[in-house]
């Protein structure tokens, strides 16, 4: 099949939603398929083979977050000759919503559409005003997917749609197997409590598990805490403070390679975060490496870990009963042992193996009988750039609110 | 205002409304083929379970067992031409049928039994596309003006295909059950009127 993905962010600038379109990409090559990507990016060097550029974004705050924006004449170019050399058989876009490459084919394309929606925030007053004005090109997606319960939500409140879910995925073999980080292998070296992510981030939660990690030191004097993400050192030694120094080791920013060794190496990972991760896919890949867990009781937390079957769930921002947690699952080799082998069976229906499958089964429903190409629609000249047009501006004053009958989430 | 500015300003608001319209035409158009396109995808999908079920109770009354295998060849063909009309109903006993089929299908080649498996998580994906450009429609049709304008013409609103496919369920119950499903109560042993 010859696939066509659109990234609407920046190739070169990590996220969650340009790795997954990343993994796709090579999961669905080695499947034997035909795939090309049209993103922006920074640098256009830094661009793979079978990617095509599409230009630079402007950043601008979508949802919570800054997204980017990118549209007018230049970019829709660019997407009109990727259509027309690509002879796909169906085009996926990623997040489409928002003023993007993405929406950009949404606009111009004609064939079958199939888009996955990433994004999980639900009260967002900027998306409840933007829905209908990009409804009329949104309408023309076939197939929509979502990645998590959250991001449906959305869909279904703000975008008036559906969507069937096909989670966040991670190449389950890359973590189950490899060496360990030099010097720390799990169960053998001293207790490890492993943590990832920008740990200058209050969201993130470090401070709390920091907090835990005193009176876990005074039960288990031979503990460590490994530190891995980016942030601000100075800022964070404070934090930690002289009593703790010894035990807290930073190792600044990880490759790859080195975030999979990482975790297969400590005895638990830590996620004490306390703000809405949408998905959390690193507990998937955590999962994989047979790390046992500790996290913050989030929702998205919460579905990954099986309500608490697959890892110990804590309430968020609770620094006693983090602490609890840490000491009552050290002090327990067989509890340890279990979580650590039922890991990969937790993860493994995130194995984008699996869910590449799922993804090929919704292209294939899409795709019309007798198959047929993805061309530029007959109706393309009508796609001007001066603003929505009236019927959509008419909608905008009306305030939206379009409820599906399968308004179903009180 | 004179008079011209008066010519001038209905001027303009015809024009947006035809401007309006034209585009909605567009739309609903797209939207019909979209609809007609989803369903002939649906459609195939149901049959091509219907198939195969029919096939599992002829070829393999002893793996499923012989009264199985009776309901399940009953069920097949009235969902193929539902004896009342109801595709829907029809369509739900013969997949609450195929569900209740023993755990892993023992005695029956791999091939059917991934047919099976890939047919089923199709008919919820074709279902829940078919479901959603109806939607759509109905969104585009229920707008005041298009309602006024009766721009849909003679042609009828599509009607929602409301089965209970457990797709989500399905895929290895990580997510909880989508209650999108307005599932019809019916009875559980009653086999269609035919058999």
């Amino acid at each position: 099949m010859r696939i066509g993905l659109v990234c609407p962010y920046q190739w070169d600038v990590p996220g969650g939603v340009q790795y997954h379109v990343r993994d796709l990409a090579g999961t669905l090559r080695g499947m034997g398929h035909h795939v090309e990507v049209l993103t922006p990016a920074e640098h256009e060097e830094s661009l793979p083979e079978h990617a095509t550029f599409a230009g630079r974004t402007v950043p601008m705050p979508y949802n919570g977050s800054m997204a980017s924006w990118q549209f007018g004449p230049v970019s829709a170019a660019r997407v009109r000759r990727w259509l027309r050399e690509g002879h796909f058989d169906v085009v996926h876009v990623h997040e489409p919503a928002p003023p993007s490459v993405s929406l950009l084919v949404c606009m111009i394309a004609t064939g079958p559409i199939v888009a996955t929606f990433h994004a999980a925030t639900t009260r967002s007053k900027l998306l409840a005003a933007w829905g209908p004005v990009v409804r009329p090109w949104l309408e023309r997606i076939t197939g929509r997917i979502a990645v998590s319960d959250f991001a449906r939500r959305v869909q279904v409140e703000h975008l008036g749609g559906d969507a069937v879910i096909i989670p966040n995925g991670v190449h389950v073999d890359v973590f189950a197997h490899g060496p360990s980080l030099p010097g720390v292998t799990r169960g053998v070296d001293g207790p490890t409590i492993g943590f990832l992510g920008r740990f200058d981030e209050p969201r993130k939660g470090l401070p709390v598990l920091l907090d835990a990690m005193r009176t876990v030191v005074r039960r288990h004097p031979d503990a460590r805490l490994l530190i891995a993400g980016r942030g601000d050192a100075a800022a964070i030694d404070e934090l930690i403070g002289s009593d703790l120094r010894a035990h807290v080791r930073l190792l600044g920013e990880l490759s790859e390679a080195d975030k999979a060794a990482f975790l297969r190496s400590v005895d638990i990972y830590c996620a004490p975060n306390l703000l809405g991760e949408s998905f959390g896919v690193v507990l998937i890949e955590a999962l994989a490496a047979g790390a046992p867990i500790v996290a913050s009781d989030l929702d998205a937390f919460a579905r990954v870990l099986e309500d608490g079957a697959a890892g110990v769930l804590v309430r968020r921002g609770d620094p006693a009963a983090l602490a609890d947690a840490l000491c009552g699952l050290l002090a327990d080799p067989a509890r340890l042992a279990e979580l650590s082998a039922g890991g990969a069976r937790a993860a493994a229906v995130y194995d984008w193996d699996v869910l590449a499958r799922q993804i090929l089964a919704v292209y294939e429903t899409v795709l019309p009988p007798g198959g047929g190409e993805v061309t530029l629609g007959e109706d393309d000249a009508g796609v001007s750039f001066g603003g929505p047009p009236a019927g959509s501006r008419r909608e905008l004053a009306s305030g939206g609110g379009q409820e599906g009958p399968y308004s179903d989430i009180p | 205002m004179t008079p011209e500015a008066w010519i001038l300003l209905v001027g303009v608001l015809v024009l947006l409304l035809v401007a309006w319209t034209a585009w909605t035409l567009v739309r609903l158009n797209r939207l019909e083929a979209r609809v007609d396109q989803a369903w002939t995808t649906l459609d195939t999908q149901l049959q091509r379970r219907a198939g195969l079920a029919e096939e599992l109770a002829r070829s393999y009354p002893a793996a499923v067992g012989e009264d199985r295998a009776e309901y399940l060849a009953a069920f097949a063909a009235d969902a193929r031409a539902p004896v009342d009309g109801d595709r829907e109903l029809a369509e739900n006993l013969l997949g609450r049928e195929l569900r209740d089929l023993p755990e892993g299908l023992p005695g029956i080649p791999a091939a059917l039994r991934t047919d099976l498996d890939g047919t089923r998580t199709r008919v919820g994906l074709a279902r829940r596309f078919y479901n959603d450009a109806v939607r759509d429609t109905a969104a585009l049709r229920h707008r005041r003006l298009s309602r006024l304008l009766r721009l849909h013409g003679s042609r009828p609103l599509p009607r929602y295909f409301d089965i209970d496919d457990r797709l989500d369920g399905a895929r290895g119950g990580r997510t909880p059950p989508v209650r999108a499903v307005a599932d019809r109560p019916y009875d559980v042993g009653v086999p269609p009127a035919r058999s």
